[in-house]
C-alpha cells in the first residue's frame, strides 16, 4: 500500500458539502433523554443558585430598596441620596476615601512590586523565609496594624517625633495601616504574575545587547503588566472598603466606610447607611468589573509553553534587591513586632514591665475570651461549611452535565460577593434577615448567620480556586467513569476529591483566616451571645483599652498562624503521600 | 488463558447530530459485524469523534437509532451500555496504581476481591505490563500508559471496544508497534472494536474495514484494499493515497474523450452527460521512452522519496501536471532528468471515474 498522502502536485477535488435543508428540531424522545440522570445534577446546581440568590442577591436586593425608602418604609426616589449630598458626605467621606484608597494603592504596588522584583529576578539567599514574612500581615486582622501605628506614633508613641508634627491620626495612619495589611494580597498576585517568567525573552533581550535597564521595561514590566493592573484595583477595592484601619486611627478623618458604621451604629439611621453603602458599592463594583476586565485578557496570553527564567549571578543586583526588600520588612516587623510587646507591657508607658495582664480578657468589656472561643467556633463552621459548599457547587458546575445558562447564572453569582464591600453586606444582612416577615429571622443573633455571612463575603475567591483546581483534571474521567460503570459520585470521591485535596487545604485555610479576622461584615451581625474576637479588638479600643486590643489582636495572629502551621503539615503530608503519582506530571 | 470476549453486533440507524443549527453527522447508517475491527477514517472535523460518542452515549444523537446485539441503546445512558472506551489523553486516574486502574470497572461491578486480582493479573500478563502493576501512571512511559488504559477499558469483558485516536500522543515507533499489538489483542478477544483516526496508514493497516467520513457523511465502507483500489468517490480517492484527476467529456457508450485523445474505460460512466473527472493513481501511469506511447510530456521535476522517484510530468496535448511514480530502475532506463522526454500510456484497467 503506498504510503502517500494527497500529492501536492495532484489535483484534488472535494465533493460540495450538501447543506441541511430542514434543521431539525429536538424530538419529545430526545429532550426526554437529555434530562435522564441529568435533572439530579441540575436540581443541584440550581438549589446552589437559589443558595447564592438568597444570602447574595436577595440581601443586596433590600439594601438597595432601603436606600430609596424613608425610616417609616415609603419610597421617596433619591431623597436619601439628596440629603446626604446636601449634608457635605459626598465632598468629605467619598473623595476622602478616593484619594486615599488611590494614594495607598499606588505605595502598595509599588512596594509589592519591587519586592517581587526582588524575589524573583535576583539570587538572594532565603527567599522561602522572606516570602513566608512579607505574607505575614495576611494574618492578622486591618485592625492591629491600626493599634500599632497608635503605639508607635500616636500621643504616647515612641517614634512620634518622625512625623515633624504631623498627627498619625488621620488620612498618614489610614495609609500606613492600609499598606501594611493589603501588602500581601498585592504581592501574591504579583508574585504569580512573575514567577512564571519566560527566561526565552530575557535570553532574547541579551542577544540583542539590551542593557538591564532597557530589559527590564521592555520585557519585565510588560510581562507583569496584567498582574500589576490586577493588584492596583484588589488592593484599592480592600482599601475603599476596609473599616477597621479608619476606625481605630481615622481619627475625625471620615472615610466612606467609617460612615456607614457612624450612620447605623451611631445614629440608628439604617436608611442613610444604606444610601453610604450604594454610594461604596459602586466603586467597588467598577474595580470589580475592571479587574475581570482585565483577568479575561491576561488568561488568553498565557498559552504558549515557556522556557523558566534562572536569573544569573549578579551581586549588584542581588544588594539592589536587598535594598528594595529592606523598608516593607523593617515596617512589617516593626508593625508586629510593637504591637506583640505592647500586649506584653503592663501599663503603657508607665510600667514597661512585662505581664500577662492584658490577657485577662475577662476583665475587660468586649466579651472576654467568650469572644475569642466565639471566634474559633465561627472560624471552623464556615471553614467547613464554606469549603464544603464551595467545592460541591463548583464540581456540579464543572464535572456534570449543566446547561449553559444555569452555570453562567451560576458564576455569576459566585463572582458577585467581591464585588460588594463587607459592611455592604452585613448592613444588608440586617435588612434582610432581620425583616420580621422572614421566615428565618431567628437565625439573627446567632453565630451561624456570622457563618452565612463570613462564607458569602469569601465565597468567590473560594470558587475561583475550586474551579480552576476542578478545569485542570482530565476532562475525559467522567465519561471513562460511564463506560465502567462507575457513578460520577464515585468517580468524586475516588479521583476528583483526591486530586483537588491541596486547592481544598488552601480553600479550607483562605475561610479559616478571613473568618478569624473579617470585622467589616460581622460588626453589624453579631449578636449578645455571638461576640466575636476581631469585634472585641474593636470594642476595646473604642472603650480606651488599647492594650487588651492589641493583645486580643495578637491572639487572633497567633491562632490564624497556627492554622497556617497545621495546614502547611497536611500539605506536606499530602504533598509526600501523594508525591508517587506526582512524580513526572509537575 | 483469559476468557474470549463475545464481541457484540453494532447497528446504526439513520443517525443524525446537530450542534445548533450545525450539522456534525447526516443520515448515518452503518453495521458492524461481531469481531470486526472498524476505522472511522476522516480529516479533521468530519464527525468521527462525536459519532463515536453518540455509540458510547457520552453525546445524544439528534434522530436515529442504535442497537448493540439485539438491544436497542438509542436512549440508553453510558452507563446502562456494553462497552470500554480509551480516549487520546488516556484519562488514567493518576491518583491509583496500574492495578487499582484496571480493577476500577470490576470494583464498581462488585466483583469479589479475589476474583478482581484474577482478572487484573490476566490483564497485566495480556498487555505485557506484569512488573509495573504498582506503579501510577505518571511513572511510566507514553506506551505503557496506553497498554494501562486499553487493559482498563477490557477488564469488564465488554462487548464494544471504542479507541479514540489511541496512538495519536506516541512517537512514530512506538506507534507502529502498538499497532500490532492492539490488533493482535483484539483479533485474540474478538472484542468488536471501533477506532477513529485520521491517519490512513494506520487505518488501512489495522482494520478489517475502513469508515471513510468526510463533513458529517459517510462517503465509503469497504476493506482497506476495496477503498484503495476503488474509490467510491473523488474524495475517498483523493484522501486514501495520491491520486491525479484528469477533466473529460463523455462520448457514446464508454468512450470519453480528453483533449484530442479518446479512451476507453472499461467501467461504466457515472452520467452520460456534463463532465466526468478520469482519476488514475501516480504508480499506475506506464512511463515509455519518447516517442513510444500515447501521450507526450516533459519532466517537470523529479523527488527521490527512497523506494520510488515521484515525478511531475506536463502533458503538452492538455496543459496538465501528472504526477507519476516510477521505480529507481525504471527512471535510469529511461533516463529521466529535468526537462526530458517521455512518452506515457494511461491503462484502461487502472483508470477511474468520477462525476465532475
Ligand atoms: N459540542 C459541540 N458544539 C458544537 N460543535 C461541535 C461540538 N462538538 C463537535 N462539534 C463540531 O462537529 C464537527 C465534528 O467534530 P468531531 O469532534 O466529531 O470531529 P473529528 O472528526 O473527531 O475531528 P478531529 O480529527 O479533529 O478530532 C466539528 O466541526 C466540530 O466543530
Ligand atoms: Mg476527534
Amino acid at each position: 500500500m503506498s504510503e502517500s498522502d494527497p500529492s501536492k502536485f495532484s489535483m484534488i477535488d472535494s465533493p460540495a458539502l450538501s447543506k441541511p435543508t430542514t434543521h431539525n428540531r429536538p424530538t419529545l424522545a430526545e429532550l426526554r433523554r437529555r434530562l435522564a440522570g441529568r435533572w439530579v445534577f441540575a436540581l443541584l446546581l440550581a438549589t446552589g443558585c437559589g443558595i447564592l440568590i438568597l444570602l447574595v442577591l436577595a440581601p443586596l436586593y433590600t439594601l438597595l430598596s432601603k436606600s430609596v425608602e424613608n425610616k417609616a418604609g415609603d419610597f421617596v426616589g433619591l431623597e436619601n441620596f439628596a440629603h446626604y449630598l446636601s449634608t457635605g458626605g459626598i465632598e468629605s467621606a467619598f473623595f476622602n476615601s478616593l484619594w486615599v484608597a488611590g494614594l495607598s494603592t499606588v505605595i502598595v504596588v509599588s512596594l509589592a512590586f519591587m519586592a517581587a522584583w526582588a524575589l524573583t529576578r535576583t539570587r538572594l539567599p532565603i527567599t522561602g523565609w522572606i516570602r513566608g514574612v512579607l505574607i505575614l500581615p495576611i494574618l492578622a486582622p486591618s485592625l492591629l496594624p491600626a493599634i500599632s501605628l497608635v503605639y508607635l506614633f500616636g500621643n504616647q508613641g515612641v517614634l512620634k517625633s518622625w512625623l515633624f508634627g504631623a498627627e498619625i491620626y488621620g488620612p498618614i495612619g489610614i495609609i500606613m495601616g492600609s499598606c501594611f495589611w493589603t501588602f500581601p494580597h498585592a504581592l501574591m498576585i504579583l508574585l504569580t504574575a512573575m514567577d512564571n517568567a519566560d527566561g526565552r525573552h530575557y535570553e532574547a533581550a541579551t542577544a540583542l545587547k539590551a542593557s538591564p535597564w532597557r530589559t527590564f521595561w521592555t520585557v519585565t514590566v510588560p510581562g507583569a503588566r496584567y498582574g500589576l493592573v490586577s493588584a492596583g484595583f484588589v488592593v484599592f477595592t480592600l482599601v475603599i472598603t476596609d473599616f477597621g484601619v479608619p476606625k481605630v486611627i481615622g481619627g475625625q478623618f471620615d472615610v466612606l466606610a467609617t460612615d456607614i458604621y457612624k450612620q447605623v451604629i451611631g445614629q440608628q439611621k439604617f436608611e442613610m447607611g444604606a444610601v453610604v453603602s450604594v454610594l461604596l458599592l459602586l466603586p467597588a463594583m467598577l474595580a470589580f468589573i475592571a479587574d475581570r476586565y482585565v483577568q479575561r485578557k491576561q488568561s488568553a496570553s498565557f498559552t504558549a509553553r515557556s522556557v523558566p527564567y534562572r536569573p544569573r549571578q549578579d551581586r549588584k543586583r542581588d544588594a539592589l534587591g536587598a535594598l528594595m526588600l529592606t523598608p516593607t520588612l523593617v515596617f512589617i516587623f516593626a508593625i508586629i513586632g510593637m504591637a506583640i510587646y505592647a500586649s506584653f507591657v503592663t501599663f503603657w508607658p508607665y510600667n514597661l514591665d512585662l505581664s500577662l495582664n492584658n490577657y485577662q480578657f475577662g476583665r475587660m468589656d468586649g466579651g472576654g475570651w467568650g469572644a475569642y472561643t466565639n471566634s474559633l467556633q465561627m472560624a471552623l463552621g464556615t471553614m467547613v461549611v464554606g469549603t464544603v459548599l464551595v467545592f460541591f457547587n463548583a464540581w456540579l458546575m464543572e464535572r456534570t452535565p449543566q446547561s449553559r445558562l444555569l452555570t453562567g447564572v451560576f458564576q455569576f453569582l459566585s463572582l458577585l460577593p467581591l464585588a460588594v464591600p463587607g459592611l455592604v453586606l452585613g448592613l444588608s444582612y440586617i435588612f434582610f434577615f432581620n425583616h420580621p416577615d422572614n421566615p428565618i429571622n431567628g437565625i439573627y443573633g446567632t453565630l451561624f448567620i456570622l457563618i452565612l455571612c463570613t462564607v458569602t463575603h469569601f465565597y468567590a475567591v473560594s470558587h475561583l480556586t475550586a474551579v480552576t483546581a476542578l478545569k485542570q483534571l482530565d476532562q475525559e474521567f467522567e465519561a471513562v467513569g460511564e463506560s465502567l460503570n462507575a457513578s460520577r459520585w464515585r468517580v468524586l470521591f475516588t479521583v476528583t476529591l483526591p486530586l483537588c485535596l491541596p486547592a481544598i487545604l488552601d480553600v479550607a485555610l483562605y475561610l479559616f483566616v478571613n473568618a478569624m479576622t473579617t470585622v467589616s461584615a460581622v460588626v453589624f451581625l453579631y449578636g449578645h451571645d455571638s461576640q466575636l474576637a476581631s469585634v472585641a479588638v474593636l470594642n476595646m479600643d473604642e472603650a480606651g483599652d488599647i492594650a487588651p486590643a492589641a493583645a486580643m489582636a495578637i491572639l487572633i495572629t497567633a491562632t490564624c498562624a497556627v492554622a497556617k502551621l497545621i495546614q502547611g503539615v497536611l500539605r506536606f503530608w499530602v504533598d509526600r503521600s501523594t508525591r508517587a503519582w506526582r512524580q513526572g506530571t509537575e | 488463558m483469559n476468557q474470549k470476549t463475545q464481541g457484540s453486533r453494532l447497528e446504526i440507524q439513520s443517525v443524525n447530530k446537530f450542534f445548533g443549527d450545525f450539522c456534525a453527522l447526516k443520515d448515518i447508517n452503518l453495521t458492524i459485524e461481531p469481531g470486526e475491527l472498524v476505522c472511522f477514517l476522516g480529516p479533521s472535523g468530519c464527525g468521527k469523534t462525536t459519532l463515536l460518542r453518540i455509540i458510547a452515549g457520552l453525546e445524544h444523537q439528534s434522530g436515529g437509532l442504535l442497537h448493540q446485539g439485539e438491544t436497542d441503546i438509542s436512549l440508553k445512558p453510558p452507563r446502562e451500555r456494553d462497552f470500554g472506551i480509551v480516549f487520546q489523553s488516556y484519562a488514567l486516574f493518576p491518583n491509583m496504581t496500574v492495578t487499582d486502574n484496571i480493577a476500577y470497572g470490576l470494583r464498581s461491578i462488585g466483583m469479589p476481591k479475589a476474583q478482581v486480582r484474577n482478572r487484573v493479573d490476566e490483564l497485566l500478563a495480556l498487555v505485557g505490563l506484569e512488573d509495573q502493576a504498582s506503579k501510577y501512571p505518571a511513572q511510566l512511559s507514553g506506551g505503557q500508559q496506553q497498554r494501562v488504559a486499553l487493559a482498563r477499558a477490557l477488564a469488564p469483558s465488554p462487548g464494544l471496544l471504542l479507541l479514540d485516536e489511541p496512538l495519536s500522543a506516541l512517537d512514530a515507533k512506538v506507534r507502529q508497534h502498538l499497532r500490532g499489538e492492539i490488533r493482535s489483542l483484539q483479533r485474540q478477544l474478538g472484542v468488536t472494536t471501533v477506532m477513529v483516526t485520521h491517519d490512513q496508514e494506520e487505518a488501512l493497516a489495522m482494520a478489517d474495514r475502513v469508515v471513510v467520513m468526510n463533513n458529517g457523511v459517510i462517503e465509503q465502507v469497504g476493506t482497506p484494499l476495496d477503498i484503495y483500489q476503488q474509490p467510491a468517490s473523488a474524495f475517498v480517492a483523493s484522501f486514501i493515497g495520491a491520486m491525479n484527476f484528469i477533466d473529460s467529456a463523455p462520448l457514446n457508450g464508454q468512450r470519453v474523450k480528453v483533449g484530442n485523445h479518446e479512451l476507453d474505460l472499461i467501467r461504466p460512466l457515472p452520467t452520460a452527460e456534463g463532465c466526468i473527472q478520469l482519476a488514475i493513481r501516480p504508480e499506475d501511469v506506464h512511463l515509455l521512452p519518447s516517442g513510444d506511447g500515447e501521450w507526450e510530456g516533459e519532466v517537470r521535476a523529479l523527488d527521490y522519496l527512497g523506494a520510488f522517484i515521484r515525478t511531475l510530468i506536463r502533458l503538452s496535448d492538455i496543459e496538465l501536471d501528472l504526477v507519476v511514480d516510477v521505480d529507481p530502475r525504471s527512471a535510469r532506463r529511461l533516463d529521466l532528468r529535468v526537462g526530458s522526454c517521455v512518452c506515457l500510456n494511461l491503462p484502461s484497467d487502472a483508470l477511474h471515474c468520477f462525476a465532475a
